[in-house]
């Protein structure tokens, strides 16, 4: 009965909810069942009633809080403020304590050690490249089949970026850490190029820490969160020397700066700063470091993602950026596409449901360039929509915008 | 008789997954506790919870019910204050959120008919594309139901001019006790026979299940002004109130807030709201452009002769939709300053509002309790908040002790138990204040007449011995007493 790990959701978080239900409707796993055990409000007093002993960690608890998406469309409009991703994590933690199975530390061991290791990823990217370009995805089981059609395509290997910096012209107007990922690095190297060239011509130092490791978001998510811990307290240490921490995946950088949840004392030091790419990319527009482009490059749908809209309430930098690149933009509705991180794979049934909605959706807009400023949004989209569509990072479509501009302009 | 209904009631059980399935009948220890309870203070146990879909399911577990002596608890979204929807001895909880169906718009007519689950605001929505609303906007209207408007009533901001949701529905579809469907009301404004659909508006779930209701709608208004007026103190804004209504004026809302709810809805949404200042007035006017630029200007003058200190009108859509937002946020934010909180709904003559008022402050002082404000100034509708810990001993007692002392004052004062909440289990035990035995007995003989067994949300609303010369009625069989 009742929790036992120091993750655990406490009382003063818990009793910030008032249950007056204006989270409801935000909530898809809500919207699905119309059951008050699939809605924030549920779950936030199914975990009180686990801390009041009204019942204990049992398979209906486990339910509720495994069916949650994490997406927290629940936090921005609870007028109470409620830390609700925080209790997730603790709640998920709980159940990973007390329920984990074999399976389920089996998942957490991987979680901590396969995607903390660049030389591991590699072998994945490998394997991942080798089934792309042989045709070998045409055999493979449905489930893994759609995942596979949401990738983007693979080079055979992709230069490290570990260790390296890049300076800008002029003196720097800080020195940002970037954070390479687990398998942001080699699936998505286009993304991390033009990050750092953006992040350069907007005049910073970019330095890529060596010592740095996977952010951990995916096993706190999973209530892995010993190991979420352990990569928390590496990476603390990795940037240690940077002014900001900065991450081009939402999920990646929303993680980063809830790691005061995870990081034990001062692990983290005084100065520990995240932003996303789009804060900065954003910021750089409005300041005039990063030049405006001329009109007229089409329309883009702006996707918001769930933990960059939610978790860090970054709504309007993406458009920046997109208006800056010379695109009219679209937005589409802030409902989870259904990645959700394991999400994916765990309860594909939803998951597919909320997918094939927004690809629905993608397609009233009429546009066939998507913006998505999040890696596992990205894959689900892709593998969602069918026909000629591109889905790309805000930051790609800014420093392309860039490349075909004419001399005087850029 | 039925009389523990605590626990779980395996038969009964056994019969709700025949006709409905598993995965719609929930009686897990987990599952009951989440439906134990409203948005309010009081927490119930309920038997069993199932998800409805249809009409005829409906009528169904209705049977099924008082085959096994159960009552049966209606729930829509589960926002309702006054414990509405808590299962206090025990029931079926029937869940409506799936009979979300908006069936069909007639835009020539200005009427819907629609699903008691179907989320108020999501009418609205749908509805805007013909240019037209669900008049009846509590501030829980993003989240609470049709059906649970039907029930208590509700009102909100706008019903200054539009008055409350028994002005917009115009036919309900009722499953009875008995599990029979009956319409009542009719396409017409006024049909003929005894007008059973005013009855049933605001029963609280007392007297039937609405499973489908013809809703009447309201065309946009051509123009809108939304200001936002600051005033030194509370006094000086309950003035201006008085002086609009007197110059003649019945603008689509009058809305006030102290300054401690000012802040705390500030520190949420940052909405820039005036919190130096010791109240604010929020006026919306509606109509042609001239009319409500006419009117904004005559607002404007009596404020300012009313000491105000800024008044500002809303230009864009956006500006107007943040200070709505910030007024029905206002319950929601008040959790920032204790872990819970006791909403009040009362009424007073709008000529009694200050006094009224600081009675209410002078009653937080006595008890220590932080008291908010926040109220339909139009229609002189309070919802003192109290912001408390429950968890401190004899708290939660005090607290309702403080509440019924509001009420006492504004019933004094010539005003009324509940503004738009509903009475529930929580202002049950203060009918007496206003009603005569004579009057409740009355009351009682319409539910008696619509529910002899006692099926539907028995407890709520009458207090006890409500009936005075019930001899020896003879129950029927099954009923639950
Ligand atoms: C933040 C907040 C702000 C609020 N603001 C306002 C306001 O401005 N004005 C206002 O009037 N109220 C307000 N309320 C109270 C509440 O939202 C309303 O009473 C609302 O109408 C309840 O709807 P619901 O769907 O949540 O009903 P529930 O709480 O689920 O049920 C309320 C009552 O309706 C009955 N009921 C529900 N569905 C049916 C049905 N199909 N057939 C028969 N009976 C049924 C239930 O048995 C119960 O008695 C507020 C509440 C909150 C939490
Ligand atoms: S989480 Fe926030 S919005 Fe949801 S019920 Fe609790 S207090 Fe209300
Ligand atoms: S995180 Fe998303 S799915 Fe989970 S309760 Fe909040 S809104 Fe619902």
């Amino acid at each position: 009965m009742g929790y036992q790990t120091p993750y655990a959701p406490t009382r003063s978080e818990l009793s910030s909810c008032i249950q007056c239900g204006l989270c409801l409707p935000h909530c898809p796993t809500f919207r699905l069942t119309g059951k008050e055990t699939d809605s924030p409000r549920g779950r936030l007093t199914a975990m009180t009633a686990v801390l009041d002993g009204v019942t204990g960690i049992d398979e209906v608890f486990t339910e509720t809080i495994s069916f949650c998406l994490g997406c927290r469309a629940c936090e921005p409009v609870c007028p109470s403020m409620v830390p609700y991703g925080r209790t997730l994590e603790g709640a998920r933690a709980e159940i990973a304590a007390q329920k984990g199975g074999a399976a389920r530390r089996l998942r957490g061991w991987i979680m901590e050690t396969w995607l903390g290791s660049p030389a591991i990823m590699r072998v994945i990217t490998w394997a991942t490249a080798m089934v792309q370009h042989t045709g070998l995805a045409r055999i493979a089981p449905r489930r893994v089949r759609s995942g596979l059609r949401g990738l983007r395509h693979i080079g055979w290997r992709t230069a490290s970026l570990r260790g390296r910096s890049f300076e800008p012209e002029r003196a720097p107007v800080a020195t940002v850490g970037l954070l390479t990922g687990c398998i942001m690095g080699p699936w998505f190297a286009e993304v991390h190029q033009a990050s750092i060239a953006l992040l350069v011509r907007a005049g910073y130092r970019v330095v890529v820490p060596s010592g740095q490791t996977c952010c951990g978001a995916l096993a706190a998510h999973d209530g892995a969160a010993d190991g979420a811990a352990r990569l928390a307290v590496r990476n603390a240490a990795a940037f240690r020397a940077v002014d900001y921490v900065v991450a081009n995946a939402a999920g990646c950088s929303a993680h980063l700066k809830d790691y005061h949840h995870w990081a034990p004392g001062d692990t983290l030091g005084e100065g520990w700063q995240v932003r996303d790419i789009t804060e900065l990319a954003a910021e750089a527009v409005e300041d005039g470091r990063l030049p405006r482009l001329e009109e007229g490059r089409g329309v883009v749908a702006l996707q918001h993602p769930c933990h960059l809209r939610n978790a860090q309430r970054i709504i309007t930098q993406p458009r920046v950026i997109l208006e800056a690149a010379g695109y009219q933009t679209t937005d589409i509705d802030p409902v989870c596409c259904g990645a959700a991180g394991f999400y994916s794979i765990l309860r594909p049934d939803t998951s597919a449901r909320l997918g094939r909605d927004k690809a629905d959706e993608i397609g009233r807009t009429g546009a066939t360039l998507v913006a998505s400023a999040n890696p596992g949004c990205e894959m689900q989209l892709r593998s969602h929509l069918a026909g000629e569509y591109r889905v790309l990072h805000p930051v790609e479509l800014y420093m392309q915008a860039l490349s075909d501009a004419p001399e005087g302009q850029a | 008789m039925a009389a523990t209904l605590t626990g779980s009631n395996t038969k009964l059980r056994d019969d709700l997954i025949r006709l409905l399935g598993t995965e719609r009948v929930m009686d897990s220890t987990l599952e009951r506790h989440l439906y134990a309870k409203d948005a309010g203070v009081y927490i119930g146990n309920p038997t069993v919870v199932v998800m409805i879909e249809t009409t005829e399911e409906v009528a169904q577990v209705v049977r099924a019910a008082r085959h096994h002596g159960v009552p049966i608890v209606a729930r829509g979204a589960g926002t309702g204050l006054s414990a509405g929807a808590v299962p206090e001895v025990g029931g079926v909880v029937l869940v409506t959120t799936r009979m979300n169906r908006i069936e069909e718009i007639d835009a020539e007519n200005h009427t819907a008919w629609v699903g008691p689950g179907v989320i108020n605001l999501d009418l609205s929505r749908a509805t805007t594309p013909f240019g037209m609303h669900f008049a009846p906007d509590p501030s829980s209207q993003s989240a609470c139901t049709v059906g649970g408007n039907i029930a208590c009533n509700s009102g909100g901001p706008h019903c200054l001019s539009e008055g409350s949701t028994v002005n917009h529905i115009l036919a309900l579809e009722v499953v009875t006790d008995t599990g029979d469907v009956m319409i009542v009301g009719g396409g017409a404004p006024d049909p003929i026979g005894l007008d059973l659909r005013g009855i049933l508006v605001g029963s609280e779930g007392t007297l039937g299940i609405v499973t489908r209701a013809l809703v009447k709608l309201t065309p946009n208004p051509p123009d809108v002004r939304t200001m936002a007026v600051a005033f030194p103190d509370i006094e000086d804004a309950a003035a201006t109130v008085s002086g609009i209504i007197a110059a003649g004026l019945i603008p689509a809302a009058l809305e006030m807030m102290d300054q401690l709810m000012m802040q705390a809805i500030e520190n949420w949404l940052h909405a820039g709201l005036p919190v130096e200042a010791g109240a604010l007035l929020l006026a919306e006017v509606t109509g042609v452009t001239e009319a409500v630029e006419a009117e904004a200007e005559i607002i404007t003058r009596i404020a300012h002769g009313n000491n105000a200190l800024s008044v500002q009108v809303a230009v864009s859509p956006q500006e107007r939709e943040i200070l709505w937002k910030s007024r029905k946020s206002a319950f929601g934010a008040v959790a920032q300053a204790a872990p819970d909180y006791y909403l009040h709904d009362t009424v007073v003559p709008r000529t009694r509002l200050v006094e009224a008022m600081r009675q209410v402050y002078e009653i937080g002082q006595r008890y220590q309790i932080t008291m908010m404000n926040v109220f339909h100034a139009g229609d002189g509708n309070l919802h003192p908040l109290m912001a408390f810990d429950a968890s401190e001993p004899g708290r939660l007692d005090e607290v309702k002790a403080a509440a019924d002392e509001l009420v006492e004052i504004c019933v004094e004062k010539g005003g009324v138990l509940s503004g738009e909440h509903g009475i529930g289990i929580e202002k049950r035990h203060l009918m007496p204040l206003l009603f005569t035995e004579m009057d409740l007995d009355a009351q009682a003989r319409v539910k008696e007449a619509f529910d002899a067994g006692g099926v539907f949300n028995p407890g709520k609303v009458l207090p006890e011995g409500s009936r005075c010369f019930d001899f020896g009625r003879p129950v029927p069989e099954g009923a639950w007493v």
